[in-house]
């Protein structure tokens, strides 16, 4: 244990509780999933950095999406993350959800995630090699740590901008707003 | 012995052509009314097992081709002999204005999602298919995507591109 750190996480536990129990959504999309195998178990295991994969999306906080994202399964990406409880904390893994990668002139593929949902950090690389997930989980502490990780109030206060993106795709989304969308009653609030 | 094949195929079709591509597969290319027939007698002769359909998008020619791949499951086979156990290639050419084909569904229960493909994909459209749906897409296209004349760049500009940014992400 770190003697210098203790200061810190006295002020906020809860902050260094969420750092050093991310707990990985066991989400697999695109090719980047092959790295995951090696990343948590025995050649790397990411339990050193308490980073465990999860079954559900109601027990995790952490969403790392693993490579390209067609349009299915950015329908599938809105409603995993949307089930995640907060604090939670997503991370684009590979180029194609940055830029869309190889499939920039693709029909089916979404070319930048960050217009659906929010992101934290990403992990560029076609492929990322495993340590590059570590690197990637410890600047997201430090992130945590200066509050700069906050996709999830960015996705809670910026919801409408979300909500019509995802609807621009997908016409009429078959789920309720997760919060509210109307432009006056926000103002209301604020 | 592997001729023996391809010389029973032209004798009982003659209007089909039958190529070796090589000493494992052969191709042959039937007239579209002949297709049923063909797939029906190679199932007889053996070859059980469609592994694939799919379609090749001439527009030059203003034609699509469809390809039907067999091949015999090796186990309990005595109808083939060892060398006879290959690869048969069926291909059509239908125009490629208002495609319309008919279904194998019937001779290959299997090719049902894969007509459903080619539905969605070419926009061609399969007589007698019973459950012609979506299988892949979520977006709705004006021209099937794997088309040719389907302009994939202009299509990401319009739709992928003009949505925006979120406003603030960057803090």
């Amino acid at each position: 244990m770190d003697r210098n750190q203790l200061g810190k996480w006295l002020k906020q536990p809860a902050k260094m509780a969420n750092k050093y129990s991310l707990n990985a959504v066991y989400f697999c999309t695109g090719c980047g999933i092959i790295e995951i195998p090696p990343v948590i178990t025995a050649r790397w295991d990411a339990e050193r950095f308490g980073v465990i994969p999860v079954a559900t999306p109601r027990q995790g906080n952490l969403f790392m999406i693993t490579g390209y994202v067609s349009l299915k399964t950015l329908r599938a990406i809105i409603r995993t993350y949307e089930q995640m409880p907060d604090p939670k904390y997503t991370v684009g893994f590979g180029s194609c959800p940055i830029n869309g990668g190889m499939y920039w002139d693709s029909y089916n593929t979404i070319k930048h995630l960050d217009k659906y949902i929010p992101v934290d950090g990403w992990i560029a690389g076609c492929m990322p090699r495993p340590e590059a997930v570590f690197i990637a989980v410890t600047h997201l502490w430090t992130l945590i740590d200066k509050d700069m990780a906050n996709g999830y109030v960015r996705y809670r206060e910026q919801y409408a901008q979300y909500r019509k993106n995802q609807e621009t795709l997908f016409g009429k989304l078959d789920w309720p707003p997760l919060y509210a969308t109307g432009g006056k009653a926000q103002k209301g609030q604020q | 012995m592997n001729n023996g094949l391809k010389e029973r195929l032209e004798e009982a079709f003659p209007h089909a052509t039958v190529t070796a591509t090589t000493e494992t597969e052969y191709i042959t290319a039937a007239g579209k009314e002949s297709v049923l027939s063909i797939l029906a007698y190679l199932k007889d002769t053996g070859f059980d097992h469609l592994a694939l359909v799919s379609c090749v998008d001439w527009i030059d020619e203003k034609e699509f081709e469809i390809v039907y791949v067999l091949s015999p499951y090796m186990k309990d086979n005595t109808t083939l002999s060892g060398e006879e156990k290959t690869n048969v290639i069926v291909k059509a050419r239908i125009p490629r204005d208002n495609p319309a084909f008919q279904t194998v569904t019937h001779i290959f229960e299997n090719a049902e999602p894969y007509e459903r493909e080619l539905h969605e994909l070419f926009g061609i459209h399969f007589v007698g298919h019973k459950r012609l749906i979506p299988l892949f897409l979520e977006r709705a296209y004006e021209v099937p995507p794997f088309r040719k004349d389907f302009d994939t760049r202009q299509y990401v500009k319009d739709v992928f591109d003009n949505i925006p940014t979120i406003e603030g992400s960057k803090k």
